[in-house]
């Protein structure tokens, strides 16, 4: 399991999001999230976390201002964090700033978040939610980011 | 600590809409403890800003930045440049910090980021609460250490209201009784003794209501 079988039906559309990847290296088969399709590769950044609660309000927002039209933090499934409550920090971090995309006009289900486990079916309920809300509608800022 | 609560976005973008360059000046004691105005909530709020913004072609450059206290001239002076800079300043501290901030630089226009809220506790990670509401005249001698005038919804000085159920108040589940608190504490230190004081009307004159106060230490004044 890599974790992007479930983007074949949605990325084949007109629309094809961008979308960043946070992950816990100890959440994914070999700690990597990849593709062997090189076009799907250029839509999907990924960015490796040593836990999914290393991820901050600011890195899923850059990730927006950066020109991604969704993101996906995954973490491990309940009961096997590493760090023992790092994976329900994560989920709930997510859930605020899934508040924070509604209350700015983005849109929360732009964000989501998933354990290892569910990947495939969270990125068919991200690119759901992005065939409803359409690109990112802020242009990404000359000097924004990533790293 | 002061508790504070960050403004809706609508309206710290309302506020924001006349300029082009804002600095979004966090404070990194009280607010930045209750998640409110730190390193990462200014830094969490300038993109949330020209994301909103972004949405309507409109450009806002942020800069953030967070001095240690923004109560204390010899921490925002720190600042001093990077309020130059910028033709507001979004503080993200509480309502003395942005005073503060006012005050040592007269030319520049301020706006507050959070709502002030009350001085509180950290009861456990993520939840705050009241304890204390400044009154100038503290008696928590004789409550056992609970304050009435915070903490019982009536401020009732003189024992429970008679409303109380099980020891929640009748205003709300959520809320403790406090008399049921102090009953319970000064009965278990053996301080029931306490409850046969008669406390009279309080006076108010050492609170706000005596207007702004002030503290002089003559003793550190040069």
């Amino acid at each position: 399991m890599t974790g992007t079988e479930g983007c074949d039906r949605y990325m084949s559309s007109k629309f094809e999001p961008k979308i960043h990847v946070f992950f816990c290296v100890n959440a994914l088969d070999r700690g990597v999230f990849s593709t062997q399709d090189p076009e799907k590769a250029a839509r999907i950044q990924s960015v490796k976390m040593p836990c999914s609660s290393m991820i901050k309000d600011i890195f899923m927002l850059k990730a927006f201002e950066c020109g991604a039209d969704g993101v996906m933090v995954v973490g491990c499934p309940a009961g096997r964090c590493k760090r023992v409550d790092g994976n329900i920090r994560a989920a709930k971090r997510v859930a605020w700033v899934q508040k924070l995309l509604d209350e700015i006009g983005l849109g929360g289900k732009r964000l989501v978040y998933t354990a290892s486990s569910d990947t495939d079916a969270a990125i068919t309920l991200l690119l759901k939610g992005l065939a409803e809300l359409g690109p990112n509608p802020v242009k990404p800022a000359a000097q924004a980011s990533p790293r | 600590m002061i508790v504070a609560k960050q403004k809706p976005i609508a309206e710290i973008k309302e506020m924001l809409r006349p300029y082009q360059k804002v600095l979004i000046l966090g404070c990194g004691t009280c607010v930045k403890t209750c998640f409110a105005g730190g390193e990462d909530e200014a830094a969490t709020l300038g993109a949330a800003l020209r994301l909103a913004f972004g949405q309507e072609s409109k450009s806002i450059e942020t800069e953030e930045l967070t001095v240690e206290r923004q109560c204390e001239d010899a921490f925002i002076q720190e600042a001093a440049q990077a309020v130059a800079r910028n033709e507001a300043v979004l503080s993200l501290a509480c309502g003395a910090g942005v005073q503060a901030m006012a005050r040592r630089f007269a030319k520049s226009v301020l706006l507050p980021g959070v709502n002030t809220t009350f001085i509180g506790v950290l009861e456990k990670p993520g939840l705050f609460t009241e304890e204390c509401s400044g009154c100038g005249d503290c008696d928590l001698d004789t409550f056992g250490g609970i304050c009435p005038v915070t903490r019982c919804s009536k401020r009732l000085m003189n024992g429970p209201c008679g409303g109380s159920k099980n020891g929640k108040c009748e205003v709300s589940p959520d809320i403790d009784c406090a008399w049921q608190l102090i009953i319970d504490r000064l009965t278990a230190l053996g301080l029931q003794g306490n409850l046969k004081r008669y406390i009279p009307a309080k006076d108010w004159r050492p609170s706000l209501a005596g207007g702004p106060r002030r503290l002089l230490r003559e003793d550190h004044v040069i």
